[in-house]
C-alpha cells in the first residue's frame, strides 16, 4: 500500500535540481525518505513546519519555510497530516 | 560591616535588666535614706551589667572592615592559586553534561550574501506544493487491513 507514496518520492527526485526528499506525519514518523535526509531528520523537520504554521493566521493555512544556505534550499511544506521536505541544490 | 550570631536573648542579666526597675520603687517608699543607698548600688549594677553584655557582644560580633588583614608572602598566594586551579580542574572534569552539548552547525559563512541572493523561486514553491498534495493522496492509501480476527474462541467442548 505505500507503493504510491514511493512512486511519489521517486517522480520528486527526477527533478535534477532536487537532492534529496523526505515525508513524515505529524509526530516525526519518517514515512519515506530519498539521499540526504534521514530517519533523524524527519522529527526536526515536522516540529518547524508545525511551529511555523503558529505564526501566521493565514486563512488556508498553507505556509512554506525556507531554510537557505550557500549549498542550497530546504523547503517544508505540510499539508494536514503529512510533513514533505525537499532539498533543492542552489541554481 | 558587622557579622552576629543568631542568638535568641535569653540571659540572666537581661531578664534582671527588666526586673531591676521594680525593686528601687518599692525601697523608695520606705523613705528617703533607704533610696539614696539603692541609687548607688543600682548605679553599679547597672554598669556591671553593661559592660558584661559589652563583652558579650564584642565576643559575638564579628567586626570586618576593623579586622587586621594578615599580609600573605608572594609564594602562599602562588601555592593557594595552585591548589584552587588543581581544586577547579578536578570539578570541571566530572561536570560531562555541559561539555556533551555539540556547537550549532553554520549553515553558511557569508550571511550577507544568502540574504541578499535571490529569493526562493516561485515554481520551486509551486513544486513542493505539487508534492505535498501528492504524498497526501498517496497516504490515504496506508491504512489498516484487517485479515483475520484477532481474537478467536477456542474450541473447548
Amino acid at each position: 500500500m505505500e507503493a504510491t507514496l514511493q512512486q511519489c518520492l521517486e517522480d520528486t527526485m527526477e527533478n535534477p535540481c532536487t537532492i534529496g526528499v523526505l515525508c513524515t506525519d505529524l509526530q516525526g514518523l519518517n514515512l519515506g525518505c530519498r539521499r540526504t535526509p534521514s530517519d533523524e531528520h524527519a522529527g526536526v523537520i515536522s516540529v518547524l513546519a508545525q511551529q511555523a504554521a503558529k505564526l501566521t493566521s493565514y486563512p488556508t493555512g498553507i505556509s512554506v519555510v525556507c531554510l537557505e544556505s550557500d549549498n542550497g534550499n530546504i523547503m517544508l511544506q505540510k499539508h494536514d497530516g503529512i510533513t514533505v521536505a525537499v532539498y533543492k541544490m542552489a541554481s | 560591616m558587622a557579622f552576629q550570631k543568631l542568638q535568641v536573648p535569653q540571659d540572666r542579666e537581661e531578664r534582671k535588666l527588666l526586673l531591676d526597675p521594680s525593686s528601687p520603687p518599692t525601697k523608695a517608699l520606705n523613705g528617703a535614706e533607704p533610696n539614696y543607698h539603692s541609687l548607688p548600688s543600682a548605679r553599679t549594677d547597672e554598669q556591671a551589667l553593661l559592660s558584661s553584655i559589652l563583652a558579650k557582644t564584642a565576643s559575638n560580633i564579628i567586626d570586618v572592615s576593623a579586622a587586621d588583614s594578615q599580609g600573605m608572602e608572594q609564594h602562599e598566594y602562588m601555592d593557594r592559586a595552585r591548589q584552587y586551579s588543581t581544586r577547579l580542574a578536578v570539578l570541571s572534569s566530572s561536570l560531562t553534561h555541559w561539555k556533551k552539548l555539540p556547537p550549532l552547525p553554520s549553515l553558511t559563512s557569508q550571511p550577507h550574501q544568502v540574504l541578499a541572493s535571490e529569493p526562493v523561486p516561485f515554481s520551486d514553491l509551486q513544486q513542493v506544493s505539487r508534492i505535498a498534495a501528492y504524498a497526501y493522496s498517496a497516504l490515504s492509501q496506508i491504512r489498516v487491513d484487517a485479515k483475520e480476527e484477532l481474537v478467536v474462541q477456542f474450541g473447548i467442548p
